[in-house]
């Protein structure tokens, strides 16, 4: 919120700190101020703008300049100045004589005063008050207008003046709308209400939208003589739902929604038509229509200097904190070791005792609190293992040459729909990561002929009607060189294989995917898929029950004193023989001799004929207990060739 | 040529070169060295091509002593050549000679994501203080992510998140729009002394700008036990900073305000360009949020806190606009 330096400097004889100075103060002590310009005066002169972002809790209290006011003469120290009191023109008489009242919402309008003027004047409002408008960025209308503006940013009451000459029966009904009724506002504007919605109405119709908008057809003009002056007080909520409805936020409505005292209605009435008397003549009824079923108590909240130490974690010296206590208005009393404050109208914040010791915690200043290390047990910390593997993970990819990526949780499909999206393509959570990934990789070949990336992150289903979110990770690979393409699925197939044994799981297996698309290959452990390979060049697979496979266990096997003999056989199958197959007829036969099998090339070529591929294996014998002789070996081998030519369509080169 | 006279030609010779190749500074001048005396018209050369014209005593005699004198200037001239060598001379071509100033065979490796790089460092002070990682959904319910906290439903205070809200609106669900709902989730399950960290994506249904995302990451903090105060707050703020940024970070603390804590502050730090930024909401947690999780205020106090990563990283590496953190831009990617 905006504020005026010379605004808050009239609150003070004694001159304020340097605008700097003052920001820098009320950051530290209060809000977050920043010096925002300087105002050229038309009168010559010059005024400065502080941009005030007063805390959601002092909205009550604090958006105004007198709230601003009481806080710099609270952190810096200095005494408000005595307002001297105005000689006004009184026509001693009851409002009541001129004006009918009737409030038949109570719990949407907590206090209701309405004073009258007879025989003002309207025109320009005088340059002064003009000039603190102007500095606000707010423009000046007439002085009836300008001089309840001027009041609502001195004291932050909203205000409103009905021409009481256009009311006739000069009646104010206070009431929800009529479904579908009608009003034109006083910016032209037509606004249809509905039955929720407080209005204040005339005998017929409404004549503004209470706490928000004034009306057309009551407004002030330039022949308006007698007018009714409104300080009333909403209740927050509804005008807050109104306004959100209507679409419609202005001053008083911010005002209302935040909550103000009851008590300030009072004041700011008082203070209005002293103004109004001022800048626009005329006589003030002397007994205003007060309508305030439930008088607004001030709470009182007592707390021992005990519990300040204790959150604070520091003693603030007795008396430290007692001035402070009555710079704040707080008028604390102390007995028995407890001290009892009350608090002025104004600070709705202040409930529990927290409230009081943040008051003087603030106002102390967090700088002079020490800094101290908390003292306690100090257990082991548990590991998380999401997190934990995910580094593991992010580790592992990252040396096989995958940079990481996030990409946003929104998509342009998914199962779950966003009700306000952001964009066109961001209308969905996404479900899986692997298409945002391919969106990367298409948007990086612009600048790289070879592209690695990998995400890890949540993606959003829908199952019986329940959102399930998954942590999983998903990674691509692509070149720019088309050739090099081709045998990208054995390069996705490699890093799984680096990243699942990296996390110390080695019984996993690839199978087709029995549901389409054609190019889904499963990742699966035992009977279990763990995710798929969306070949050529994407996997996603499930973090959790990675994780969950993962162990860090890594059981030692004593090395074989005893040489290990290595054999290699090239077999000619068909394309469309898996290899899998064929090692399955390599081990299953070999015995536990054959302690490890490597594929180590795959080759189809024009001279095997068109219907061949070659695959070529190391074959690794070994045992515990003796050397192998050449002998032991070659019955095991040729065992295996006979199981593998067992298939008419395999055959072993020799 | 007399015994003594082809003696002293070779003891010249001797001379002449080890002397030239102990104040030779280079390698082209050892180079011009070795052609000058053992080169194809060197020097000593010449003497041994002329051995054959010589009777067969005298060829034996000079032939030995000249070999001999070969040998002995060649391994200076080895020994010489390898000193240099190790210098890089420009025209080498010995095959062990490396240009060291070549660049190194490209091994090829990725590139963490700043944002995990840094969670990594954070998360790893705060686990050798005792905190423990916790994780939470991002999909969460209303109540979590206001009611729970002190914020109700049309309380201008919600005004502070702006929120997504999940299809369709009667189920209350939301992206959750910090990381705050875990404090709750977290005491409801847990009995104190609590020190956990929650690391996580949040969500804010508002226009980003270089410095406002939609989606960003936040880490969330609550310590509480039986004494922990604004001072204890303080000393590991502090502390956390200190590692983290491995200087004197200039830190403050001012008045804030999250209807969930009270009193409530927030911290900024002093970027490198005297700006100060605002890094931390936190606070001591209300005791109305104590009492909805079953907790007794009398017995339990402690604080909370909220730290938004992106900046943090912003901050470390100097980063100028956050919506790079979720542009998969790679070429902002290989920079860490």
């Amino acid at each position: 919120m905006l504020f005026s330096y010379n605004w808050l400097q009239s609150f003070f004889d004694k001159k304020l700190p340097k605008p700097e100075k003052l920001a820098e103060v009320l950051t530290s002590h209060s809000f977050e101020t920043k010096v925002l310009k300087e105002v050229g005066l038309p009168s010559g002169g010059k005024d400065i703008v502080l941009d005030i972002d007063v805390l959601p809790n002092r909205a009550h209290d604090c958006f105004s300049h007198l709230g601003i006011a009481r806080e710099i003469s609270v952190v810096c120290n200095i005494p408000l100045k005595i307002q001297p009191q105005q000689k006004l023109a009184i026509e001693k008489r009851k409002a009541e004589e001129f004006l009918k009242l009737d409030v038949q919402e109570s719990d949407f309008c907590r206090r209701y005063i309405a004073g009258i003027m007879l025989g003002i004047k309207v025109g320009p409002s005088p340059s002064w008050m003009q000039e603190r408008l102007i500095v606000l960025g707010q423009k000046p209308i007439n002085n009836i207008v300008d001089s309840a503006n001027y009041v609502m940013f001195e004291l932050g009451q909203p205000l409103h003046a009905f021409d009481m000459d256009k009311l006739n029966p000069a009646k104010i009904v206070v009431r929800r709308a009529k479904e579908g009724e009608q009003i034109i506002t006083l910016d032209n504007k037509e606004y249809k209400l509905d039955k929720s919605m407080l209005v204040i109405a005339d005998s017929s119709d409404p004549i503004a939208i209470a706490g928000i908008k004034g009306g057309k057809k009551k407004e002030i003009d330039a022949k308006t003589k007698n007018i009714i002056i409104e300080s009333a007080n909403f209740e927050p909520i509804n005008i807050r739902k109104t306004s959100q409805k209507l679409g419609l936020r202005t001053g008083a409505s911010v005002g209302f929604e935040n909550e103000i005292s009851p008590a300030l209605a009072a004041d700011a009435i008082e203070r209005v038509m002293a103004l109004i008397s001022e800048t626009a003549g005329g006589k003030i009824v002397s007994e205003k229509i007060d309508f305030y079923p439930k008088k607004f108590k001030p709470s009182r909240i007592s707390f021992g200097f005990k519990d300040v130490a204790s959150l604070l974690g520091v003693k603030i010296p007795e008396k430290k904190a007692l001035s402070i206590l009555n710079r704040l208005r707080l008028e604390p009393k102390k007995e028995k070791g407890e001290i009892t404050v009350m608090c002025p109208s104004e600070r709705m914040d202040l409930a529990r005792k927290e409230d009081v010791i943040e008051e003087i915690a603030r106002i102390y200043g967090y700088d002079k609190i020490p800094a101290e290390i908390p003292e306690g047990v100090l257990m082991p910390v548990r590991r998380n293992d999401n997190y934990f593997y995910g580094n593991v993970i992010r580790d592992i990819l990252v040396g096989a040459g995958f940079s990481e990526v996030y990409n946003y949780s929104f998509a342009k499909i998914g199962q779950i729909e966003i009700e306000n999206p952001i964009a066109m393509d961001k209308k969905y959570l996404r479900m899986d990561l692997w298409n945002g990934l391919r969106m990367n990789a298409a948007q990086n070949l612009k600048y790289f002929d070879e592209i690695k990336i990998f995400e890890i992150g949540k993606i959003f289903r829908k199952a019986h009607e329940r959102i399930i979110e998954k942590n999983k990770l998903a990674g691509v690979v692509v070149y720019k060189d088309n050739k090099k393409n081709t045998d990208v699925f054995f390069e996705i197939k490699g890093v799984i294989d680096a990243l699942l044994s990296g996390l110390g799981i080695s019984d996993f297996w690839f199978d087709n995917s029995p549901e389409p698309p054609i190019n889904r290959v499963e990742i699966k452990i035992g009977n279990d898929g763990i995710g798929f390979i969306m070949s050529p060049n994407t996997f996603e697979i499930d973090l959790e029950e990675l994780i969950r496979l993962a162990t860090e266990e890594i059981e030692y096997r004593p090395v074989s004193k005893y040489p290990a003999m290595i054999r290699d056989i090239a077999v000619l199958v068909p394309p469309s023989t898996k290899v899998i197959n064929v090692l399955d007829v390599i081990e299953n036969t070999a015995g536990k001799l054959l302690i490890d099998t490597d594929l180590f090339d795959i080759y189809k070529g024009d001279e095997l004929g068109a219907n061949r591929k070659n695959l070529a294996f190391h074959l690794i014998f070994q045992s515990s207990e003796k050397t192998l002789s050449d002998k032991e070996v070659n019955v095991l081998i040729d065992k295996i060739i006979k199981a593998i030519e067992g298939n008419s369509d395999w055959e072993v080169r020799k | 040529m007399s015994e003594n006279q082809s003696l002293d030609i070779f003891q010249s010779i001797r001379k002449d070169a080890f002397g030239a190749l102990e104040e030779a500074s280079d390698f082209e001048t050892v180079h011009k060295i070795e052609a000058e005396y053992i080169g194809k018209s060197g020097r000593l050369t010449k003497i041994l091509k002329s051995l054959k014209e010589m009777s067969l005593a005298e060829r034996k005699e000079m032939g030995s002593t000249a070999n001999a004198l070969k040998k002995e200037i060649e391994e200076k001239i080895k020994l010489k050549k390898e000193e240099f060598g190790e210098r890089g001379g420009s025209n080498h071509r010995d095959a062990d000679w490396i240009d060291i100033t070549a660049p190194g065979k490209k091994i090829s490796r990725g590139h963490i994501h700043p944002i995990s790089r840094v969670l990594k460092e954070v998360t790893s002070i705060f686990e050798s203080m005792g905190f423990e990682v916790v994780e939470g959904p991002e999909v969460e319910t209303e109540h979590y992510n206001f009611d729970a906290l002190n914020i109700p439903k049309e309380h201008p205070a919600r005004d502070l998140w702006d929120t997504f809200w999940i299809k369709p609106l009667k189920n209350g669900l939301l992206l959750r729009t910090h990381t705050s709902p875990n404090q709750i989730r977290y005491m409801e399950k847990h009995q104190p002394p609590l020190r956990i960290i929650v690391p996580g994506q949040v969500f804010r249904y508002e226009a980003s700008d270089s410095s406002h995302g939609i989606q960003f990451y936040q880490l969330e903090g609550l310590m509480v036990d039986k004494t922990t105060s604004v001072a204890n707050f303080k000393a590991l703020i502090e502390q956390f900073f200190k590692k983290l940024f491995k200087e004197n970070i200039q830190m403050r603390i001012r008045p804030g305000y999250f209807p969930f804590v009270e009193p409530g502050f927030e911290v900024d730090i002093k970027d490198r360009s005297d700006k100060w930024l605002e890094v931390i909401g936190a606070g001591m947690i209300h005791p109305q949020i104590l009492k909805n999780v079953k907790l007794d205020p009398s017995q339990w106090q402690g604080f909370a806190f909220g730290m938004g990563l992106d900046r943090i990283t912003m901050m470390k590496y100097k980063i100028d606009d956050i919506r790079l953190f979720h542009s998969g831009d790679l070429r902002f990617i290989r920079q860490f």
